[in-house]
């Protein structure tokens, strides 16, 4: 029989949120390990091994030492998949791109002496493809199970994954969902990639934009949209930082 | 047709209504609301019914075109079954408007024309309507100006609010048999009949939106207005978040998928919603968009409900509900204000014509979604891209193809992809494709074995009638993989028991480069044959290539053709190749004198459906898939997104 993939799951700066969505298909890792090999998940399994196949990597990257450890997986790896917002685009950790390492260090950490301690050496977020060559990328925060299982299985396949490239919007108007600006919302799921199944805007939450902008905030459409709804650029400007800040748009269109 | 009506009790209505649920015969759904809005949903109790509703978000369609469709179901680790998946509960759907009851009548037009969608077929019969006049209006609706208000057809049974009581119009004999058996009604009076005017009178006049073309109108005022700089001004602010598409009744494109499980070891094929205004509805598997422009799809949504759909089934594809204006937060998607708009720039510009009429060939029933299984006889690569492929039918028929026609080939977990047919017509079930590496099912075609099987619809489309050529010179000239279906059609013609019905026959062909070049072993038989001149060009050549022929485009080839040869009136040009190539070759035809009558071309788009519904390869007004491939250019060069 041939040899299974040999997978490898691996956290950066992170919550650790879409590895747990990961862990959580539950008995469906069963089918999972069916075809491959799962060689080291800090967060399920204590077993580690650094011969593998397939990298999925969850985080951001702070400091020198990430970047090192970084490089180091992608040598390992003829495939690299960037996990959830964190890797995929900077995620919430970029919110403190607003201010300089320095800055922020101090505002965290006082008059502490952390010099030449390398765990405090953080440089401005980076996403991982800021770093390393990625060859697939899973969005979301947290990332969709279904998504997971439909990018797997497509690259198991030879496939390219089917990730969409329209907005939030189609998959809100099939479940029906009154429209988060009809009930005097600011939901950015007009410019935000589809493929969550709308979960925020269906749960009555605005979309925060978290599986990346498609559309750049400052085009036409929307400066129509928020002068109709009576919202500034600086509203969106700041929504946009949670998880999109320093993006101008999209860059990952496959 | 006089229908016969009777009255019910509001009270006997709700108990009508739960001993529907209660038999649990049918999922009963009606409309029920949904914060401020409503919705159509499965009633646990007719309590929640809201039959005084001015609309509902998503229009009932979802009930016959499921959102999210399983098709077939598949297993990859046997070699080929597909089974066709059918659910077919019974529904009763109660509280339906008229204007949604005109739009499924509509997209009854397209599922059930001609080549029938069996799955549309199945669901509709097992579904009963139960309509409701309209009561309180939607601010966004103009249903009365587009005369959609009221309906006298469509439904089994239809309620109006005369008071205490509904009066219940029958429409069928379904709807007639679902009264008798569950509830206690009476006739209707002469009075009661009287209240049903009045009721949908008084509604009629409380629209605040109202069209001011008569919808019969709409079609001239479009095809005047093609140009107009409106459709840019417009989508210049569209969000191209594809709502107005999702909410819309009379919206019905669907792409097809293939979902495997996470085991790898079965799955299904599904369909699903898709809409015109989102970038990739055009995408073929090579990459290429057509309708790229955001102000091309905005445009093609208001011409597909205001000209293509009314040139093709007489009716106009928009009913009014307002849902897409209410939906689209930049505004811009309502056709009432559009078109009232239109309507003040008293254009009378005749800018042409959007749809052409075909004779399409209805192909067998069943065909529709399951692919036949085949065996996969030879593979031979002529490069690193292209591949031949030979095909054997497994149940041994021939497949009965014209020149020009094509094939959805299927590999279950990959999906399908069109390709062009490059054998001639003739009685073996062997076939050949040629493949060019580009999307998932190509490069996944070229990883299988001799042996492997795949799935085939087909043939699908219109070919070549090449009855009409004979007695004719025929004049064939094709780029890049247009040679693909044209050595299909060269090679009818040039057998010899055809041979004589034709006069001379001239063959350019034109590739990238050398090595591009396919069939070379056709082109050499074909260079031997009498009253055949066979030229070949490659746009460059490296220096470590063997190339003899000549180099440059395939406009080229043209002065070489002996001019002694051409009665330009009595030739048949033949033209197919990448979309670039047509404009330019067909200037040298029309130079040459070929009348625009004489010319045909083979066009290439997203054929996903290959039988006129999903609404991907749509050209303007025509589907590519079911009127073409193959068009006559005289007919076709109307058609401005044809060579775009």
């Amino acid at each position: 029989m041939k040899q299974k993939p040999r997978v490898a799951v691996f956290d950066f700066a992170d919550c650790e949120g879409c590895e747990l969505q990961i862990a959580n298909l539950e008995e469906e890792i069963l089918d999972l390990i069916s075809f491959v090999d799962i060689v080291s998940f800090r967060e399920v399994m204590k077993e580690h091994s650094d011969s593998y196949d397939i990298a999925i990597v969850e985080g951001s990257i702070m400091r020198p030492m990430d970047e090192e450890r970084l490089r180091g997986i992608r040598s390992h790896a003829k495939i690299l998949i960037a996990l959830g917002a964190c890797a995929t685009m900077g995620g919430v950790n970029k919110i403190r791109n607003q201010w300089m390492p320095e800055e922020v260090k101090k505002d965290v950490y006082g008059d502490a002496n952390l010099k030449g301690n390398e765990l405090f050496d953080v440089f401005q977020t980076k996403a991982i493809n800021e770093v390393v060559p990625v060859d697939y990328y899973i969005f979301g925060c947290p990332i969709d199970r279904d998504e997971f299982k439909s990018v797997i299985t497509a690259i198991a396949l030879g496939k390219k994954p089917d990730i969409p490239r329209y907005p939030v919007c189609v998959e809100c108007k099939k479940n029906e969902n009154i429209c988060q600006f009809e009930l005097g919302a600011f939901c950015l799921g007009p410019i935000t990639r589809a493929g969550c199944k709308a979960i925020c805007p269906t749960h009555n939450s605005p979309c925060e934009g978290c599986r990346g902008l498609i559309k750049k905030q400052d085009t036409e459409c929307v400066k129509e949209v928020l002068e109709r709804y009576k919202l500034s650029y600086e509203d969106i400007r700041r929504r946009c930082t949670m998880y999109n800040y320093g993006r101008k748009e999209c860059s990952y269109d496959e | 047709m006089k229908q016969i009506v009777k009255t019910i009790t509001k009270k006997d209505f709700s108990s009508f209504v739960n001993s529907l649920i209660n038999d649990r015969t049918y999922d009963v759904v009606g409309v029920v609301a949904k914060g401020k809005r409503y919705v159509f949903d499965t009633l646990s109790s007719a309590e929640e019914l809201q039959l005084d509703y001015d609309v509902t978000i998503l229009p009932p369609k979802k009930y016959y075109l499921p959102q999210t469709e399983t098709l077939l179901k598949f297993s990859l680790e046997k070699p080929f079954e597909g089974k066709e998946i059918m659910n077919d509960t019974p529904r009763i759907i109660i509280g339906v408007h008229p204007y949604d009851i005109i739009a499924l009548e509509q997209t009854d037009r397209h599922y059930l024309d001609q080549q029938q969608d069996n799955f549309y077929k199945k669901r509709r019969e097992s579904t009963i309507i139960i309509g409701v006049d309209i009561k309180n209006v939607s601010e966004r609706s103009f249903v009365a100006s587009m005369k959609t208000n009221v309906t006298d057809s469509g439904f089994d049974l239809l309620l109006t609010d005369i008071g205490t009581n509904y009066a219940v119009t029958i429409g069928s004999e379904k709807g007639n048999k679902l009264l008798e058996k569950y509830a206690i009604v009476e006739d209707a009076s002469s009075s009661d009949l009287k209240k049903i005017i009045t009721v949908r009178n008084a509604v009629a006049k409380k629209y605040r939106q109202k069209v001011n073309i008569d919808k019969k109108n709409w079609s001239s005022l479009l095809v005047a207005n093609y140009n107009h700089a409106i459709w840019e001004e417009h989508s210049d602010v569209c969000m191209e978040c594809g709502s107005c598409t999702m909410v819309c009744p009379t919206c019905f494109c669907y792409d097809v998928k293939d979902n495997v499980s996470l085991n790898l070891k079965e799955g299904n094929r599904v369909r699903t919603w898709d809409g015109c205004l989102l970038k990739d509805f055009t995408k073929v598997g090579s990459g290429e968009v057509f309708r790229e422009e955001v102000k091309e799809r905005y445009r093609h949504r208001f011409f597909r409900k205001g000209n293509y759909l009314p040139e093709r089934y007489g009716f106009v594809a928009c009913v009014g509900c307002g849902r897409c204006g209410s939906a689209c937060l930049p505004d811009i998607a309502d056709p009432c204000n559009l078109i009232n708009e239109l309507g003040h720039f008293n254009s009378e510009e005749d800018t042409g014509k959007y749809f052409i009429k075909e004779e399409t060939e209805v192909l067998e029933k069943g065909i529709i979604h399951v692919p036949r299984s085949a065996t996969i006889k030879k593979i031979i690569p002529f490069n690193e891209i292209d591949t031949l492929f030979e095909i054997e039918l497994d149940d041994k028929k021939p497949l009965g193809h014209k020149p020009g026609q094509f094939v959805e080939v299927s590999i279950f977990g990959y999906g399908e992809a069109p390709f062009g047919i490059s054998t001639p017509p003739g009685d073996s079930p062997v076939f050949e494709i040629m493949v060019r590496q580009v999307g998932n099912v190509t490069k996944k075609l070229c990883l299988l074995q001799p042996g492997d099987k795949v799935g085939i619809r087909g043939p699908l489309g219109n070919g070549f009638d090449v009855k009409t050529f004979e007695g004719k010179t025929m004049l064939f000239t094709s780029g890049g993989t247009g040679m693909v279906p044209m050595r299909s059609l060269i090679n009818h013609i040039l057998d010899p028991k055809q041979r004589d019905k034709f006069k001379e026959v001239i063959i350019l062909y034109g590739a990238k480069r050398p090595k591009e070049i396919t069939f070379m072993d056709d082109v050499d038989r074909w260079k031997k044959v009498s009253n055949v001149q066979c030229e070949l060009t490659v746009d460059r050549c490296e220096p470590s290539e063997c190339w003899g022929g000549c180099t440059g485009l395939i406009t080229a080839l043209f002065p070489k053709i002996k001019a002694d040869k051409i009665d330009s009136k009595n030739t048949i040009a033949v033209v197919i190749g990448p979309p670039v190539m047509y404009k330019y070759v067909i200037k040298c035809l029309q130079t040459l004198g070929v009348p625009d009558n004489n010319i045909y071309v083979s066009l290439e788009r997203r054929m996903k459906c290959g039988v006129g519904k999903c609404g991907h390869c749509q050209m303007n007004g025509v589907y590519v898939c079911k009127e073409g491939p193959v068009f006559n250019y005289g007919k076709l060069k109307q058609l401005p997104e044809a060579f775009e």
